[in-house]
């Protein structure tokens, strides 16, 4: 049983950067070998060789929610992001749903049983900064401990 | 504690994919505008850090292009440091970017336009993406995903992480290929030559079913902007700039890249982010020039792989005066590029240099500017930094691949609005074609990360008095 801890967000990019810190700071607190954990920038279709070959993923990630407050914290399955946008154009829009439907379809055996995603509500992420506000910052640790629990369980 | 709830779609940042469609009181288009979110600060953000540092920091500005920036930013440190890098450094620098291009326009063409195609532009958008493709076409859809992978794969070798590399350092690079590799590469290479030339075939079959179509979709008159080499054929990673006009007629040519301010100028809009680069002798917006695949070929004499070169001389046959000028045609030319890329790590991978060890030069010099300029699989990118002695960072100025197509981009949707909307009556499938023209220019709309959740494509239509009349959302 192989799993992923995987932080995605940019650390340059104002609060979009709380995956990617959580993820480092995960590294630190995880010492299994069965368990890799990453942190990674990038975006769309480029997920999908990161998580292929894994039987289990827990990705950490930025969200941001029409009514959600900063620093909220969700736990999702890939299913509640939404369905793969049908208008595609650009590589940006290419989400996580199609990306793992994609995966299931070209690969079935290698793509991971079960897919967790912490998403963290975030709010300011217009200008380049390695700043995070406040109340998103707040929440690393809380991440940071659920998905230490999740483990042990 | 965590709560569950479902995500409606979202547009995770303001503006992302808007279209903005304005009637004058006959009910005719008025203007029709593109709406770019760009992220601020960039150059503020980079403002008291060393120069060697920004090949780390500047693929962070895009999870979808990073080695682009990767390689400009290099450049315009070896140009800091005013050295001259070991052939072997060069052609390795060369190689991360002809994958960088394997892996960008197999992407593109595959996941992103190849539906369009396939199934036909007014087809059921349910079926018209490439999950469609991978359920009707499974053949497709596995040559797409080989190709990007064997990009990537080099990309990988070289770079240590596959997205967000580290390979390239001012003065040279920071690791060797190994020989285990480059067989890899070499063992593999005809194989995808193939699937490349396959694509080819594919596209250029349908500009011939579909000339028609082709010929007046968002066509219009431009000039054209690329690299060339000292033979004038398609350049991608050096090379000296070249512009033509829509008639062919070559106006600018042979001009260092370093020198690329006095052909071009920015003008602001206060309705974008995103500034909107034009050729200064013609001013602005007269001075509208494409980059990317078809101003690539459009400015360039040739290819220098023998299969890419025919594909070339096929592709400028279609033109008149020597230029392509439709909007569809970029992903013509983006395959024949994919191609000329594929026969170029090939050539690369024989060289018996390509293994050296001699990777890296120092020097203790520290010019105050350096400028690194390529041909990134969008089209130009100029990365410019203005240092002190130290080697700080004093300034820093920035043209993408997307802001030099800015103008067309928009352009491309106000043909497309005009021919939809005729007299206050809005045909249907307005949303596919304004989707298709702007795919073809395959810009990069925001430099964020990535997304959960859905980003629609929108359209506004105004009323002349200024009232919302319909909003359209893919």
């Amino acid at each position: 049983m192989r799993t992923l801890v995987l932080g995605i967000g940019n650390p340059i990019l104002g609060d979009d950067g709380v995956g990617f810190h959580i993820a480092q700071e995960l590294a630190k607190e995880i010492k299994d070998e069965n368990i890799d954990v990453k942190d990674t920038s990038i975006g769309g279709l480029n997920l999908l060789e990161l998580i292929v070959g894994y039987n289990k993923v827990i990705i950490i990630d930025a969200i941001m929610t029409q009514d959600g407050e900063a620093g909220e914290v969700y736990r999702l399955g890939p299913e509640d992001i939404g369905e793969p946008a049908q208008s595609t154009i650009s590589a940006h829009h290419l989400n996580l749903l199609t990306t793992i439907k994609l995966g299931k379809k070209l690969f079935p055996k290698k793509m991971p049983g079960e897919v967790i995603v912490f998403a963290v509500n975030i709010q300011e992420v217009t200008e380049f900064t390695e700043e995070m506000t406040r109340k998103v910052r707040e929440a690393i640790p809380k991440v940071v401990n659920l998905v230490l629990e999740g483990m042990v369980q | 504690m965590t709560k569950k709830i479902i995500i409606e779609p979202i547009t995770r940042i303001e503006g992302h994919g808007k279209v903005t469609i304005h009637l004058d009181d006959k009910g005719n288009v008025n203007q029709a505008r593109l709406h770019i979110t760009q992220v601020r600060g960039f150059e503020k953000f980079c403002e008291g850090r060393l120069f060697w540092e920004m090949p780390v920091i500047t693929p962070r500005i895009c999870g979808i292009c990073p080695v682009s920036h990767h390689l400009a930013s290099a450049k315009a440190g070896d140009a800091i440091l005013g050295v001259e890098l070991t052939p072997t450094a060069e052609m390795l620098r060369r190689l991360i970017h002809m994958a960088q291009f394997v892996q960008s326009h197999a992407l593109h063409f595959f996941h992103l336009a190849s539906p369009d195609f396939l199934f036909g532009m007014d087809a059921d958008p349910a079926k018209r993406n490439i999950m469609g493709i991978i359920a009707e076409m499974p053949e497709i859809a596995k040559k797409g995903v080989k190709i990007r992978a064997f990009g990537q794969k080099i990309i990988a070798a070289l770079g240590n992480t596959r997205v967000h590399p580290n390979a390239a350092v001012p003065g040279g690079m920071n690791k060797a290929l190994s020989i285990d590799k480059r067989d890899e590469i070499l063992n593999q290479v005809d194989d995808i030559i193939a699937d490349c030339q396959f694509a080819v075939d594919l596209i250029k079959d349908y500009c011939i079913q579909h000339s028609e179509e082709a010929i007046n979709f968002a066509s219009f008159r431009t000039g054209y902007l690329g690299l060339v080499d000292t033979d004038g054929n398609v350049e991608y990673y050096d090379g000296t700039l070249r512009l033509k006009d829509s008639r062919g007629i070559t106006l600018e040519d042979n001009v260092a890249s370093k020198d690329y301010l006095s052909i071009i100028e920015e003008a602001v809009e206060d309705w974008s982010y995103l500034k909107f680069p034009y050729y200064k002798r013609l001013g602005y917006p007269a001075g509208i020039y494409r980059v990317g695949p078809l101003g690539r070929l459009n400015v360039a004499d040739g290819c220098d792989t023998p299969l890419a070169n025919k594909e070339f001389q096929n592709f400028k046959s279609l033109g008149s005066e020597g230029v392509v000028q439709p909007s569809l045609y970029y992903h013509y030319a983006r395959l024949i590029e994919m191609l000329n890329a594929a026969e170029k790590i090939k050539l690369l991978a024989q060289d018996e240099l390509i293994c050296s060890k001699e990777i890296w030069v120092n020097s203790s010099k520290i010019n105050e500017e350096g400028i690194g300029v390529i041909e990134a699989p969008r089209g130009t990118l100029f990365h410019h930094y203005w240092v002190d002695t130290s080697g700080k960072i004093r300034k820093v100025n920035l043209i993408v691949a997307t802001g030099h197509n800015n103008l067309a981009m928009n352009r491309a949707v106000y043909e497309v609005a005009r021919e939809f909307i005729k007299d206050g009556k809005v045909t249907e499938g307005i949303l596919n074609r304004v989707e298709v023209a702007i795919r073809c220019y395959d810009p990069c709309l925001s430099c964020s990360t990535h997304a959960l959740g859905q980003m629609p494509l929108e359209i506004t239509i105004y009323e002349s008095d200024g009232s919302i009349r319909q909003v359209l959302r893919s």
